[in-house]
């Protein structure tokens, strides 16, 4: 039987909306320079891209940080907690049920709840972006910005290099978890249902 | 077009005779810019000199005849008032770098040689300069090939003019502009065999036939400065001063034009922040960051690595939409 819950309260939604519209920005203009190229139609203008690049970098920053201040002072922030106590076990069992519980019809061993936002693969991914991807997306960014606080060398190489390189790596993974991201939320109810969760607050369980 | 060592020569003359003119309608100092400030020291002793040294023809009169005749000044001995008194140095009075020698005349044989101040005795170790880095500059410059194959001879002065400097590279708004000083400053003595000779016996390699290795060399040598391959570079001083050997310069194409490139550390790390400096961070770093190197930033394993792990993600993502369309998992949970 299903019922409805309120979920994702307001600051969630605004955060979330404001985090998506700002990634897809970075995304676009971050791989527009990564593939720059004057004669290419699909990709922005260099100087263009640089600009949005720059500009949303900033507001993603601030947009961040009030995500982590929103995380200290609401429960939201519990749902970033792991329990490393049994995580392996916790981790394969959803593993499983993506892979071949869900197709047989069985019953999803961590079910959305008003307590559990997140499955343990969806938990692990999530931490890992908001507390070690996104961040250092940002040191990497603003470093790119005074670059005089970059070593100027490291094992050989251009600091500078590394840390572009480094930042580009991030960007990648960012990228990666997003289509992940997008996937997974199509399993819901329905195919729609989790999207239009994150945009009224109420959640759907199954 | 590709300059032969007469266009060079010419170019040098040409800039000189520009100089030139321009000191002869500066017959008087009145017009510089910075006239007020320039009036406290042009009346103290600068005036008496440049009565002289001011000028392409000046006039001499014997006190005791009462004859006089014009005199063409030594091109190396004129200073233009004008150029002077808009450089960094405008304040200073004649003798507070000369020797008491030059208030007499005919000039004491001393005074020809009296050893000319370098940059770091005035600016080194002096808080007030130190993000200049002098001393890193000086420490490179010693290592130079300049100063090693010439015994010292070649000095600060060779490149920059102490009477006319300007810091070119910090405040020349335009990148082309800030290339042709620079590599006029080579050309200077590279370009001409009778400078040159004041510091060294090396015969002048021309500067043009060693260059045409180089693909389109003329769009090369328009658009980097000679400093770029011929200086080692260090990303945390403006402009490098270790002038390499010839054989040392950068010739690989890939030294520039591929990831961590030698470029990355002077073009970006300085652009950007001379960037910041002069429109702040909002206009100079967030909206208008030139400095971005195309090409050199690109790693192309990563992106390929990056690429093919977003392409797995999209085919797996694919086989379990296709498995789902299929299967129907979601109905089959609800009947049961």
């Amino acid at each position: 039987m299903s019922h409805n819950f309120y979920h994702y309260p307001v600051w969630v939604r605004l955060w979330h909306a404001m985090n998506a519209i700002l990634c897809l920005f970075l995304i676009v203009t971050g791989f527009s320079m990564l593939y720059s190229d004057p004669d290419n139609a699909l990709v922005v203008k260099f100087q263009r891209a640089v600009a949005i690049h720059n500009v949303c970098g900033v507001l993603l920053t601030i947009s961040y940080t009030l995500f982590l201040f929103g995380n200290l002072f609401t429960p939201n922030g519990r749902h970033y907690l792991l329990r490393i106590k049994g995580v392996g076990q916790r981790l394969w069992q959803q593993g499983y049920f993506y892979a071949f519980g869900y197709f047989k019809g069985e019953k999803a061993p961590f079910p959305v709840s008003a307590d559990r936002k997140f499955n343990p693969l969806q938990q692990l991914s999530y931490v890992g972006v908001m507390y070690f991807v996104l961040p250092m997306l940002f040191i990497t960014g603003w470093a790119l910005m005074f670059p005089e606080f970059i070593l100027k060398k490291f094992l050989g190489l251009s600091g500078i290099f590394l840390t572009d390189q480094f930042h580009v790596i991030l960007g990648f993974l960012v990228v990666i978890f997003l289509f992940i991201h997008l996937y997974v939320s199509t399993m819901g109810k329905s195919p729609v249902s989790n999207f239009r969760s994150i945009v009224t607050g109420w959640q759907e369980s199954h | 077009m590709i300059l032969d060592r007469r266009s060079i020569t010419v170019l040098i003359l040409l800039v000189t005779a520009s100089l030139a003119g321009s000191a002869q309608e500066q017959d008087t100092v009145a017009s510089v810019t910075r006239g007020a400030a320039m009036s406290l020291y042009a009346e103290d002793n600068d005036q008496n000199c440049l009565r002289c040294h001011g000028k392409l023809v000046y006039t001499i009169t014997d006190t005791v005849s009462g004859l006089s005749r014009k005199e063409l000044m030594a091109e190396h001995n004129f200073i233009s008032s004008d150029a002077y008194y808009n450089s960094v140095h405008w304040s200073f009075s004649c003798l507070d770098c000369h020797s008491e020698g030059f208030k007499s005349f005919p000039h004491a044989i001393e005074t020809r040689f009296e050893t000319a101040w370098s940059c770091i005795d005035c600016h080194g170790y002096d808080p007030n300069y130190a993000q200049y880095k002098f001393e890193e500059i000086d420490a490179e410059y010693q290592k130079s090939i300049h100063y090693t194959a010439t015994d010292g001879a070649f000095t600060c002065w060779q490149c920059h003019d102490a009477h006319y400097y300007n810091p070119l590279a910090r405040e020349s708004g335009s990148g082309r502009e800030n290339i042709l000083k620079s590599n006029e400053m080579c050309l200077h003595c590279h370009g001409n065999p009778d400078i040159m000779g004041l510091v060294t016996e090396k015969e002048l390699t021309m500067v043009l036939p060693r260059h045409e290795w180089l693909p389109d060399p003329d769009r090369h040598l328009a658009a980097v400065r000679c400093i770029d391959c011929h200086t080692r570079m260090n990303d945390s001083i403006l402009v490098a001063h270790e002038v390499m050997p010839a054989d040392s310069a950068v010739n690989d194409c890939a030294d520039c034009h591929s990831q961590n490139s030698i470029l990355m550390g002077t073009l970006y790390k300085y652009a950007s922040m001379e960037s910041r400096d002069q429109k702040g961070f909002i206009n100079g770093v967030i909206f208008s960051n030139d400095s971005y190197v195309i090409g050199a930033n690109r790693s192309k394993f990563i992106s390929l690595t990056g690429m093919i792990i977003i392409a797995l993600v999209l085919a797996f993502a694919g086989v379990h939409t296709v498995f789902r369309v299929i299967i129907k998992p979601v109905k089959k949970y609800y009947e049961s």
